[in-house]
């Protein structure tokens, strides 16, 4: 499959002293499912908000479809990539129907308002999200899992051949977390390519196609889940000690912390917390 | 939860109708309810109430001070409220109103500037114009203030309005010093806000800025839904921020500022119309302006009427009036929504 996205000697920061994104190059291929991992702070947002054309880049070039990304318009930018935001903090009580149609935007020019195939598309995606029984109900009414469904509807609705999403499973319960993933496992294998950070390994070495792991803004290896979930790579790209097993009866890894070496000041420090019983200070004494 | 539109536009629609009744049989000069549905059939040449009485005097209140006075009222509120509706939806902050963010005093500066230079005498439309240019900059001044980092904080919105309005009021106060006595009336005549004396030559000023401000404001409805949903969404959708924001704001400060023209300075309508149609219909601007524009009117109308037959031989005016109904509401969104304080 060609080259989707190409990132070649990406430099970017939110200001003039700082390096979040160093010297990054590599590609995506379309139909893929790349995880991108890394601990917090190693610019796996930052190198999401590079690639849709919203962090202007300090050196280097971003290409989408072979073409420079700072050639292309906004909207034109909106048709070809579709972006899910780490958080979407809504002012107003839209129904879920409002935020759903609000992906046809692109597609519209100015004066126009939404036709009958806005509804029509703007529909299915609800359906095959199973929000659809729910799209004229505000969305602050609606649970965490279903909200995350409503805004997956919405980007979707935007009919973007890439997208990019990020913590799209962030707080939601294991059900959700492992739904999220199968709609985009489903959507790569239709042809559409999905970029998404992620922090639940677990799911991301069953479902992800390819992982790119992240430190300081560098990367650090990028490859197949199996290739790159290795005791060796994680732990240092963690910086912690992680274990990496296949569990025998599944198939599928299990990725875990071990835990740290005993520290004795921190053992201190506890004792402090939990206060001693020898010296009448506990609180809690009608329990 | 659901929000029940139908429901609002047929209630909207009745109560149109009422306060327009209410409105033009309220005064001094009594006149029934009745009298004024004939005299409304008679003008329209349809056959019906063909046996109820108007009197040569009545026709001339109604024709000639009632009237005008109706449509300026409905006119203003509409305006008001939808350019309310409007800053609200393009800051997506619940509390931007034309008072709150400047607009209203910077209108006001304009105008009073106007007068005092007597450009107002020269032509019907240099007050108007004045007031646009001063709306725009006291609104440009409380938006710069308030930005940090490309977001505007409720709280900093907030401050930056009212020390933009101490400016304009400090501005407006010196120009008011030196100004001789005459102009001072004519300055007071409308600062208060009210629709006395209002005739048809107002309509004239007011119609054509205010119904195509309104006009441009529903076209432009599914943009203000984007900008409504946040920044960062308005720009993964690809909507080019800065541009529509602009657009919008010059569109509402020119509405308001015609509307602070012809009535002076009313508060409080910009606020709580959108606020509370946005419970009934939602926040979809497709829906709530057309409601807020209804709602504008007819609550303005109705305080404005209410005000002429509160006090027997005497006219609150309807400045006061919403000041009076819109004060407790506003604490009370302040208190109840804690969404407010981020």
């Amino acid at each position: 499959m060609e080259a989707i996205i190409q990132v070649q000697n990406a430099t970017a920061g939110y200001n003039e002293n700082e390096v979040i994104l160093n010297n990054l190059d590599f590609h995506i291929r379309q139909g893929e499912f790349v995880g991108i991992i890394g601990k917090n702070g190693a610019g796996k947002s930052t190198l999401l908000k590079s690639m849709r054309g919203f962090l202007p880049l300090r050196g280097g070039k971003i290409l989408i479809a072979g073409k420079d990304i700072a050639a292309y318009s906004q909207l034109e930018l909106a048709r070809s990539i579709s972006y899910l935001q780490q958080q979407v903090e809504l002012t107003f009580d839209y129904t879920v129907r409002d935020i759903v149609t609000a992906g046809r935007y692109p597609y519209k020019k100015w004066w126009q308002q939404q036709d009958d195939d806005d509804r029509r598309i703007a529909e299915a995606c609800m359906e095959y999200t199973d929000v659809l029984g729910m799209a004229e109900k505000p969305i602050r009414s609606l649970s965490g899992g279903q909200r995350q469904r409503v805004l997956l509807a919405k980007v979707l609705a935007q009919q973007t051949p890439v997208l990019f999403l990020d913590e799209p499973a962030a707080g939601l319960d294991l059900f959700y977390q492992e739904e999220i993933f199968r709609f985009c496992q489903e959507l790569c294998q239709r042809g559409k390519t999905v970029a998404m950070v992620v922090h639940e390994l677990n799911l991301a070495a069953r479902y992800c196609s390819r992982l790119l792991l992240f430190r300081q803004g560098r990367l650090l290896a990028d490859g197949l889940p199996e290739d790159v979930l290795t005791d060796e790579i994680l732990s240092s790209g963690y910086d912690a000690r992680i274990r990496s097993t296949r569990n025998p009866e599944t198939g599928h890894a299990d990725i875990y912390t071990e835990a740290a070496p005993a520290d004795t000041a921190k053992r201190r420090l506890l004792d402090t917390i939990i206060g001693s019983c020898a010296d009448g200070q506990k609180g809690g004494e009608a329990l | 939860m659901r929000y029940h539109r139908k429901l609002t536009a047929a209630l909207l629609g009745g109560m149109a109708v009422l306060t327009f009744g209410f409105s033009l049989s309220a005064g001094q000069y009594d006149l029934s309810f009745i009298q004024v549905a004939a005299w409304f059939c008679h003008q329209l040449g349809l056959p019906f109430l063909q046996d109820v009485s108007v009197s040569a005097q009545q026709e001339a209140v109604l024709m000639f001070i009632r009237s005008p006075r109706t449509l300026v009222g409905f006119m203003v509120g509409a305006g008001l409220a939808a350019s309310g509706t409007v800053l609200q939806g393009l800051f997506s902050n619940p509390l931007a109103d034309p008072g709150i963010v400047g607009v209203s005093s910077g209108a006001t500066v304009g105008a009073v500037m106007a007068i005092s230079l007597g450009i107002n005498t020269v032509s019907m439309f240099a007050m108007p114009a004045f007031a646009f240019v001063g709306a725009l900059l006291a609104v440009f001044m409380t938006i710069g203030l308030a930005t940090r980092n490309g977001r505007i904080p409720v709280l900093t919105l907030l401050l930056s309005g009212v020390v933009v309005g101490m400016l304009l009021g400090a501005i407006t106060a010196a120009m008011l010093v030196v100004m001789d006595e005459y102009k001072l009336q004519q300055y007071l005549f409308w600062t208060i806000g009210s629709l006395d004396y209002r005739r048809w030559e107002h309509v004239l000023m007011g119609a054509g800025p205010i119904v195509m401000g309104i006009g441009l404001m529903l076209l432009m409805a599914r943009h203000l839904n984007i900008l409504a949903l946040g920044e960062a969404e308005a720009k993964a959708v690809g909507m080019p921020v800065v541009k529509y924001r602009l657009i919008l704001l010059l569109v509402a400060a020119m509405t308001t500022a015609t509307s602070v023209c012809i009535s002076g300075s009313i508060g409080f309508v910009g606020l709580i119309i959108p606020h509370m149609m946005r419970m009934l219909v939602g926040p979809n601007h497709k829906y709530l302006l057309p409601a807020s524009v209804v709602a504008g009117g007819v609550f303005l109308l109705f305080c404005d009427s209410l005000g002429r037959v509160l006090i027997e031989k005497t006219e609150v005016n309807v400045g006061i009036m919403t000041a009076f109904l819109g004060t407790p509401y506003f604490l009370y969104l302040l208190r109840k929504n804690s969404s407010l304080e981020k």
